[in-house]
């Protein structure tokens, strides 16, 4: 076997080897399996149940109902306008809705790569300072191995890991969803409310889109961690940092919005979302192509940071 | 023994901040030949470790390792050296047999026979496959060795290996090694701070000091058996056997508490021994004090003030 693949085998077993790894897939198993029983036998307002052929006069009705409800119900002011608009799409452009399916379940869970980006940077914190913290890096380094092929070993054993957890928990929700709820054939159309209106679409490439996304975040986010707790051979303050980032980040840009240096701040750019379903970019003048430099140029000099400490730095103390 | 040396330090120095750690090394290991590394607590010891084996940067001179420079040369130098870096760590959720195998994985041409091999040797035996967090320091010392002879390395440095070892565990430990140097040739560095537990399996002593060499001794593994020794002798009546050492034989004599001590050759004693008892003086036991190393390293390090 290769070599660097025999280090990230290494990486690997280690990495399973360790309770915490097995409890993080536990979780998003129980998650995946508990928010698909709610959904199914709790009164969420999912529809479940599939339209006649008289599918027009049904939604004509139900419209009818929902506007008469507006009258007398304050709260249904708010919420109700959404479906009848809705409707009235599919009345307008003569599709008949489909009912809820594990497709959409699926879809709906792309809100969960945020978990995924949580447990990456957990695992992505501690891959090297956890050497440092039992001794072993003492070990390692001693190999006839360069340290930069070591510590690439360990970066990609963060992606592999990310990549572990992604499909896990699509097949995850995609077995629940097909079993709950069933499945609209291979490739079903949604409808979908966008910046422009609602819009029919093909839901495998919302999930494509949606998952992708989030993914941009793990990636970015998991690399900043690795690289804080390269540098400080601790992953304690990686894993808060990166956290606190990753949530704030959004606000922080609100914030400094004004100024037009703000579209360099990095979490300006993880969101590619604002650039897709005719949204407007959060700062004027940013693009698609902008963006993707920027995050370029923020993980290359993650990345090289991490390198920098891990391969300059005498190894001593531990 | 005329062959090249294993490992050459060459006017190694260490500068940490603007702090001389260690001040200029120059020595020769040989293969088969134990070097014992002796020095008190923050002698620079475990720093001049870390050099030899490309864990720190070396600020001026430089390492060879089988003619390689640790420096320049770090992956065909390392390839040739074991080792154990202060405590032998090890992940503790990985069974002794797991961790081996990750050593294993990063050197060409370790086989899982020479696995049981090593596990064979150091003698853990059946523990091997408990996780490596339950062993008792004895063990993780044994698996930190076993670890650091995986690759069949020509030079086998071990920082401290009987900390934390009962004298039998000792005793093991230093039959190993001096194994490893006779049978396998291979030239082992051993630290320590107690001269008593290094100084039976050495061949030479190196002393540190505050980052400097200040001696090497041998140690002689043959008996000088014309050298005069001091010989501590239990007897009775103790005035009349000084008297009669003194007039008829001619031996300068101590007398300590209950003893006599005489400087004599190793081929005397004998004889002083039947002449005390043919005299009808009664002899309890004879004691021939083993080292005067204790004392020189004693005198050579001064007191034991860590700077
Ligand atoms: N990272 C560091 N920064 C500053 N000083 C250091 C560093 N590492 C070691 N030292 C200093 O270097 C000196 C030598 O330390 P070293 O650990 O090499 O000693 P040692 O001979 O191995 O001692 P011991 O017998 O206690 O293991 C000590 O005075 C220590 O304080
Ligand atoms: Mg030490």
């Amino acid at each position: 076997m290769n070599n660097f693949l025999k280090l990230v085998w290494n990486e690997q077993i280690k990495l399973y080897a360790k309770k915490s790894t097995w409890i993080m897939i536990a979780l998003i198993a129980a998650i995946v399996i508990g928010a698909g029983l709610l959904a199914k036998f709790m009164d969420s307002g999912i529809q479940t149940e599939e339209y006649g052929a008289d599918w027009q006069s049904e939604l004509q009705q139900e419209n009818a109902a929902l506007a008469k409800e507006m009258e007398e119900d304050e709260f249904a002011q708010f919420s109700n306008p959404f479906t009848i608009q809705k409707n009235e799409y599919y009345l307008e452009n003569d599709i008949k809705p489909l009912p809820y399916d594990g497709w959409e379940y699926v879809l709906e869970n792309a809100a969960l790569t945020s978990l995924l980006s949580l447990f990456t940077i957990i695992i992505a914190a501690g891959i090297v300072s956890n050497e440092f913290k039992w001794g072993t890096i003492k070990l390692l380094l001693i190999r006839p191995i360069s340290r930069s092929k070591i510590l690439l070993s360990k970066y990609v054993s963060v992606l592999l890991f990310a990549l572990m957890l992604l499909v896990s928990m699509l097949a995850a929700s995609w077995l629940v969803g097909a079993l709950l709820f069933g499945l609209n054939g291979a490739s079903p159309m949604i409808v979908q409310e966008t910046a422009a209106g609602f819009e029919q679409t093909s839901v495998l490439k919302e999930i494509l889109l949606g998952y992708g996304f989030g993914m941009v975040t793990l990636v970015m986010m998991a690399t900043f961690a690795f690289m804080i707790s390269t540098i400080f051979r601790s992953s304690g303050m990686a894993i808060g940092l990166a956290i606190f980032l990753m949530f704030a980040g959004n606000t922080l840009v609100m914030f400094v919005s004004q100024y037009s240096w703000s579209k360099y701040i990095l979490f300006a750019n993880t969101n590619l979302q604002q650039y897709f379903n005719g949204n407007e970019p959060i700062i004027e003048g940013m693009s698609l192509a902008f963006s993707l430099t920027v995050l370029a140029i923020y993980f290359a000099i993650f990345l090289a940071a991490a390198w920098t400490a891990f391969t300059k730095r005498d190894i001593a103390g531990n | 023994m005329a062959e090249k040396a294993a490992m050459t330090l060459i006017g190694l120095k260490k500068t940490i901040g603007s702090k001389p750690i260690i001040k200029g090394l120059t020595f020769e290991i040989k293969r088969g030949e134990v070097f014992g590394f002796l020095g008190p607590n923050g002698a620079g010891k475990t720093t001049t470790i870390r050099m030899m084996v490309g864990l720190m940067d070396i600020t001026e001179g430089d390492v060879l390792i089988e003619g390689k420079s640790i420096k320049d040369n770090f992956k065909e130098a390392v390839r040739h050296v074991g080792a154990i870096v202060e405590n032998p760590e090890m992940y503790p959720f990985l069974s002794g047999w797991k961790n081996l195998q990750q050593y294993a994985r990063m050197t060409e041409g370790v086989s899982q026979e020479r696995i049981k091999e090593v596990v064979e040797l150091v003698g853990l035996g059946n523990a091997i496959h408990e996780k490596a967090g339950r062993y008792s320091l004895g063990m993780r010392q044994r698996l930190g060795i076993a670890q650091a002879l995986l690759h069949k390395p020509s030079i086998l440095i071990l920082d401290e290996p009987t900390n934390g070892l009962d004298p039998s565990g000792i005793r093991e430990i230093r039959k190993y090694i001096r194994n490893l140097a006779e049978k396998e040739n291979v030239a082992v560095i051993v630290s320590s701070h107690l001269l008593s537990e290094i100084e039976l399996m050495c061949d030479r002593i190196g002393i540190i000091k505050k980052g400097e060499l200040i001696a090497i001794e041998d140690v002689k593994t043959v008996e000088d058996h014309s050298a005069l020794k001091d010989v501590h002798i239990e007897v009775h009546p103790l005035e009349m056997a000084k008297d009669y050492l003194q007039s008829e034989m001619d031996q300068t004599i101590a007398i300590n508490k209950k003893e006599l001590i005489v400087s004599a050759k190793r081929e005397d004693i004998p004889q002083i021994l039947k002449n005390l008892v043919n005299r009808g003086m009664d002899v309890y036991g004879v004691r021939i004090l083993q080292s005067t190393l204790e004392d020189k390293f004693f005198d050579l390090i001064g007191e034991n003030a860590i700077e």
